[in-house]
């Protein structure tokens, strides 16, 4: 029901025309989860956010993000056909790794709607990256506690229920809120069976079950200075991947942060943000459940991941012309994952997958936001890091002597620099265009990653310690045509790569994943290039009725011009939304072109057919007093049609017709 | 405010300067010295009264490659260290007698002992093994059990020259994952009483995770070092059950295109 409202806030946020919000760009949307806030022209408000939605699920309604999907559980973000080694994902700016060599754990899989304020999407460098990367990246902001609230006592309790795999979800929040403090919990539990593709396909391993908890604590030292303490954890557990040849037995995570927060809008400094965290995974992959035939040898897989960080940033207002924002981030992320097979005869084998590998990130992030007139603003930016990989147990080092020779340990210095501008032509019409070169540095897996299985081109891939960071040239330009009835806003970028990173064939290598094709090593392709364009639509002709369209392409190749894997063709979602009476009646339709230009005897990828599929939903609120109940029926995939994505692994069909209803009360 | 600021600044810069400790990052085992524990398989006298006592590493003797040690003493109890020291390894199945490889002792100030290797090609449940030790001429005997190897660490071929040859593994202190230096020994079966080092191979190594069967990447073939030792490296991925692949050639002739030894940790 409220897939409206984040497509009108996506629709809208973003454009911001009014530049007295100095943070809001044409490269960077916020996508608010659970805050009422009027933005721009009256009627892009959240009325109810439905936090009984899967993050996944929210995700892939914001434009330039696809989804790679594994199961129905977990799925990973892409933006713009950029995987995740390319972007930087972030909760609430801290840096999380996923624990799973397989990818099965991307770090939106341990936060829920429920836990969140809002989802920030960059889409390349700007003033809040938090770390160096060619295309920008998710930050999954935490709702905090709230002093000084309207009600001392304020909450919600849910449940929902979903047919397609008689999926339950129950939720609930509390918030406790004083004159100079504040304590919020809040809980979700999920738990679904195998679902149902089209024609009432029984896909198996496609269950899941999980709980998160969330806690936030708010202390007002003063007028000025805020504490906040937070911690999330989320425990998943029997998740099934049907495209993987394992699941997953658990999947844990344990996020807790101190920050501190200063605001003083008489100071030249008028806002510091800082903040130390800790985050924990505990990851184990589980083929225990499978038929046994379809298991050659049984193997544990567990893996861990450790990441340790700070934040310290704030915002300088030079003049009311000028705006300089300044963070120093640091964060140590250490990386263990081992395999462990199980030979019908014989002894077991033991290997480590990624050998205890760690990487230190310390890095300045610093851009000034120039206003010329009312018309024009420009801002200007950059960072610089310095990143340390290394090996830190003797074993880590021995197994990498397996296929490298030299020092483990690398250091890089690394930077990105951008330039955005944006003017203002007349009343309705604004005009933008950015430039930015930006490096990454190769991920840990990328390094040091040792036999890790790619399903989709049936490879081990080796890391690589030598590569070398991958460096873009990205360039945006775009426009936006707003009024009171009508937002438009359309884009078109590209990203020219040099040093891109990907897996190239060792012919002579053995490969050790029973069934695997071969031996892929990482490599440094000269160059590789990425193009794509963007367009959202919003029109209002009357206040009950509105029209979105949302609409993306993209387009990449290699040095030998050979499609990329993973790069979403044309995909577009419409909706007509029409208020009746108290009830909001919604219909959908998404469109998938079909994706032909793809490298099967490279990247392994195939032709992906299109498809199209229709959804409609009905959403009312009742008041009951001070407290309202919120009650949602859709029904997805009307048509039960049977289709998937193109980044969907090993083109598993996605869900059928599913009738979903939830009820959420708050109070 | 700014405190918390600066703390963070320092604590930022620690983060990193407090990783420059590790500045040796090579693999390399850090060398311990090594406590060996002798055990004494038996002592006799020559009949030119030398007190000849024989040590070995372990307590079970196993078939392959095994160290050996003697002392040799006077009837005073004073240490002959000048003396020729010849291993005279028997097989004895009862139809048929055979020896085997051996590496003759040479004199150990280091450890105060003659150090030699014997090769016990089979193991005592084919017959009776003794080891005779010849010292100065005159020899003592001692009685041998040998115990089965877990895996096949020793074995003999016939090539297609039509001689039958030994061929050993020459056991490391242990099996790490990742590269090993590995080596080997080849010995002549010229006679069943005589089997010299054979210097005149060629190999080629392919290893094999065998419950697998996958190789490995980068390996080294073993190329002679003297002495019928070959040394070359192997990459085992991972651990369990291994088995190194060797093609054999000579003179520029493969005489044999598969034997193996088999390697477990």
């Amino acid at each position: 029901m409220d897939n409206q409202n984040i497509l009108i806030v996506i629709s809208f946020l973003f454009s911001g025309f009014s530049f007295a919000q100095e943070d809001s760009t044409s490269q960077k949307k916020e996508i608010l989860i659970q805050e009422v806030r009027i933005i721009g022209v009256k009627f892009n408000e959240i009325k109810t956010p439905d936090l009984q939605q899967q993050t996944d699920k929210v995700l892939s309604e914001i434009s330039g993000v696809t989804l790679i999907k594994r199961g129905n559980y977990a799925q990973e973000p892409t933006i713009r056909g950029l995987n995740s080694g390319q972007l930087s994902s972030t909760l609430d700016g801290m840096h999380i790794f996923g624990a799973c060599t397989d990818r099965m754990d991307p770090i939106s899989s341990y936060v829920e709607p429920n836990n969140l304020n809002s989802i920030q999407l960059n889409l390349g460098p700007t003033e809040e990256q938090s770390t160096t990367q060619v295309g920008g990246g998710l930050n999954f902001k935490l709702l905090k506690a709230i002093p000084n609230a309207e009600k001392l006592f304020s909450g919600r309790i849910g449940a929902g229920f979903e047919t397609n795999a008689l999926a339950i979800q129950s939720l609930g929040s509390l918030q406790y809120s004083r004159k100079k403090w504040a304590l919020s919990v809040n809980g979700i539990f999920r738990k679904a069976n195998n679902y149902y593709a089209g024609n009432r396909e029984q896909i198996l391993f496609s269950q899941y079950e999980k709980y998160n908890v969330g806690g936030s604590f708010t202390a007002l030292l003063d007028s000025f200075n805020i504490i906040h303490v937070d911690y999330l954890q989320d425990n998943g557990k029997d998740i099934g991947y049907p495209a993987l040849t394992m699941d997953v037995s658990f999947a844990n995570a344990k996020i807790i942060s101190i920050g501190h927060e200063y605001k003083k809008d008489s100071n030249r400094i008028y806002k510091m943000e800082s903040k130390v965290y800790l985050n924990f995974i505990d990851h184990a992959m589980d083929d225990t459940k499978r038929p046994p035939e379809t298991v050659p040898m049984h193997m544990d897989m567990p893996g861990t991941s450790r990441t340790v960080g700070f934040y310290s940033g704030g915002k300088l207002r030079v003049s009311h012309k000028q705006f300089i924002q300044f963070k120093i981030t640091g964060f140590q992320n250490d990386l263990h994952a081992e395999m462990t097979m199980y030979p019908p005869i014989g002894k077991e084998m033991f290997m480590l997958t990624i050998p205890d590998a760690r990487r230190s990130v310390i890095g300045l992030s610093v851009s000034d936001k120039l206003y010329f007139g009312s018309n024009i603003n420009l801002s200007i930016g950059g960072r610089f890091e310095f990143v340390k990989s290394e090996i830190t147990t003797l074993l880590g080092r021995q197994t990498l002597t397996s296929f490298y020779s030299g020092n483990p340990t690398k250091t890089n210095l690394l930077y990105n620099i951008f330039i955005q501008f944006e003017e203002k032509l007349g009343k309705k019409t604004m005009l933008y265009f950015g430039i930015s070169k930006a490096l990454r540095n190769p991920t840990l897996q990328e390094m040091y990653g040792f036999y890790l299985y790619n399903r989709v081109d049936g490879h081990d891939y080796l890391g690589n310690p030598m590569l070398k960071p991958e460096s873009s040239w990205n360039g945006n330009l775009g426009m936006k045509y707003k009024t009171s009835k009508w937002n438009l806003n359309g884009q078109i970028y590209s990203y020219f790569f040099k040093d891109y990173i990907a897996g190239r064939v060792l012919a002579d290598y053995s490969v050790m994943t029973i069934g695997g094709k071969g031996v892929k090593k990482y490599v440094n392709l000269s160059s590789a290039i990425l193009y794509g364009a963007e367009f959202t639509l919003a029109w209002k002709p009357i206040s009950k009725l509105s029209i979105q369209s949302m609409n993306s392409v993209s387009y990449a190749k290699d040095n030998d011009e050979d499609a990329l894997p993973f790069i979403p063709p044309f995909k577009s979602v419409n909706a007509i939304s029409y208020d009746l009476k108290e009830t909001n009646i919604k219909l959908e339709s998404i469109i998938g072109a079909q994706q032909k230009h793809v490298s099967t005897e490279k990247y392994g990828e195939k032709f992906t057919p299109s498809f199209y599929v229709f959804n409609i939903r009905a959403a009312r609120k009742f008041k009951l007093g001070k407290t309202n109940l919120n009650c949602s029926l859709s029904i997805e995939n009307i048509l039960d049609a049977v289709y998937y994505e193109h980044l969907d692994v090993m083109k598993i069909n996605r869900q059928g017709r599913n009738i979903i209803a939830h009820l959420t009360y708050n109070f | 405010m700014k405190n918390i600021f600066l703390a963070m600044f320092i604590a930022s810069i620690s983060l990193v300067s407090c990783k420059k400790e590790e500045l040796n990052p090579n693999p390399t085992v850090p060398v311990v010295p090594v406590i060996v524990n002798y055990t004494t398989l038996g002592t006799d006298t020559t009949a030119n009264n030398e007190i000849v006592t024989l040590y070995s590493l372990t307590s079970e003797i196993k078939t392959g490659y095994n160290k050996t040690f003697i002392t040799v003493k006077d009837l005073s109890g004073i240490a002959i260290t000048n003396a020729t020291v010849v291993f005279e390894p028997l097989m004895d199945m009862g139809m048929m007698q055979h020896a085997s490889p051996v590496e003759n002792p040479i004199y150990n100030s280091d450890i105060e002992k003659y150090e030699g290797v014997v090769i016990y090609t089979m193991s005592s449940l084919s017959g009776v093994w003794t080891l005779g030790v010849n010292v100065n001429g005159s020899s003592v005997s001692f009685g041998i059990t040998v115990l089965e190897s877990p895996t096949q660490v020793v074995r003999s071929f016939t090539g297609t020259d039509g001689e039958i040859y030994i061929i050993t593994l020459v056991p490391p202190s242990t099996w790490n994952v990742g590269m090993n230096e590995l080596e080997i020994m080849i010995n002549k079966k010229t006679s069943m009483m005589s089997f010299p080092a054979d210097n005149d191979f060629t190999a080629v190594l392919t290893p094999e995770m065998v419950s697998m069967a996958h190789g490995s990447p980068n390996n080294i073939s073993p190329v002679l070092v003297g002495n019928g030792h070959y040394k070359g490296t192997v990459n085992l991925t991972m651990t369990g059950d291994w088995r190194l692949h060797l093609e054999l050639s000579k003179a520029g002739v493969v005489i044999n295109t598969d034997t193996y030894l088999d390697i477990l940790f």
